[in-house]
């Protein structure tokens, strides 16, 4: 029983020992952005706690949307640092999961994986993005569902086309729902139309686009 | 030996722990079936039924890319968008790829064009741009 209990502890001092200079005070942000907003930035801060320097080898991000920059090349023995991951937002949307990995020379902790995730706010859920129509096929109307995202609300929605060839018709079927009938003029040639959708009261304008195909529709 | 599970069961417990706490943080998983994967040599079959779409970011796509291919990211999706229906076709298969096999920017295109703009025929490029420079 003794062996036993010695060899538990054993295990446990090793690990303790063994355990990483650099201290992650987190190793996941969650960002909530506004609907505005160009970037996210994520904060991941630090502390060498062990008795020796650290230095980075190396820090890399999984898409090339996100940049990743430290303060420092090398933290000596109880100093503080950051680690500042930018998440170029851009026409994305929804919950963006990125990851920063960072090397250092700390044999107990040489790989780190940083976790950005930003929650992008969809003001609108438009579906689907994109009408067509085939060469030839009757011009007859299709439609796009519009929801008003999760936490907010859409009373009135404009809608313009960039080209008179092709109508659009804004009809309201619940609260926060609508639907938009799109419909060319004629469908025997090759034309096409940017759809702005744009909520009342709010500034900004998502997009459809409705087009005419060289080749018959499969819809 | 009972000594031995026993260490590796205690082992078990902050691994459990670990990973139900960051179930949601890191992305293991795969959202594209293997179904919608395709290799350079299967979309290369394909000649002029393929549009390649480069899901890269606009200065790696200056930089260099597979011949033909059109821009589509999503750091200027809403523009880059109109410009990739207009080539579009029914009949056409869509083949995306992104820089390598980290790179999740050609899963998130071919999701947003499944989904958002409910077209058919859409394929992620397994190995993406770097599979295609080995192969060229």
């Amino acid at each position: 029983m003794r062996t036993h209990i010695f060899a538990f502890t054993l295990s446990v001092v090793i690990c303790v020992t063994a355990h990483a200079e650099l201290k992650w005070e987190q190793t996941a942000v969650e960002l909530h952005p506004a609907p505005t907003d160009k970037e996210a930035v994520g904060h991941f801060k630090y502390q060498n706690t062990g008795s020796k320097p650290v230095r980075f080898k190396s820090v890399h991000t999984s898409c090339g949307c996100t940049a990743a920059q430290s303060q420092k090349e090398e933290v000596p023995p109880g100093e503080k640092g950051e680690i500042t991951a930018t998440f170029k937002i851009g026409d994305r949307t929804g919950t963006q999961v990125k990851t920063v990995t960072v090397q250092t020379d700390d044999p107990a902790n040489v790989t780190t994986v940083l976790t950005l995730k930003a929650v992008i706010p969809q003001e609108l859920e438009i579906n689907p993005t994109f009408v067509f129509w085939g060469k030839g096929e009757a011009p007859n109307p299709k439609t796009i569902v519009v929801l008003a995202g999760k936490d907010f609300s859409v009373k009135q929605l404009k809608v313009a086309s960039s080209s008179p060839d092709f109508q659009t018709k804004v009809e309201q079927t619940g609260k926060d729902q609508f639907k938009i009938d799109v419909q060319p003029r004629e469908t025997d040639k090759i034309i096409a139309a940017t759809l702005t959708i744009q909520p009342e009261d709010s500034s900004k304008i998502f997009y459809a686009t409705a087009r005419i195909t060289n080749a018959p529709a499969i819809q | 030996m009972r000594q031995a599970l026993i260490l590796a069961a205690l082992a078990l417990v902050p691994g459990l722990g670990q990973a139900v706490y960051f179930r949601d943080r890191v992305s293991w998983r795969s959202p594209i079936p293997a179904s919608e994967m395709i290799t350079v040599t299967q979309a290369r079959a394909w000649g002029g039924n393929a549009i390649w779409v480069d899901a890269r970011p606009d200065e790696e796509f200056a930089r260099d890319h597979v011949p033909g291919a059109l821009s589509l990211n999503e750091d200027r999706w809403n523009e880059l968008l109109p410009q990739f229906l207009a080539a579009w076709s029914p009949e056409k298969k869509i083949v995306i790829y992104c820089s390598s096999q980290s790179c999740n920017a050609s899963r998130e295109v071919a999701h947003r064009l499944r989904n958002e703009a409910q077209l058919p025929n859409v394929f992620v490029l397994k190995g993406g741009w770097e599979e295609w420079l080995r192969n060229r």
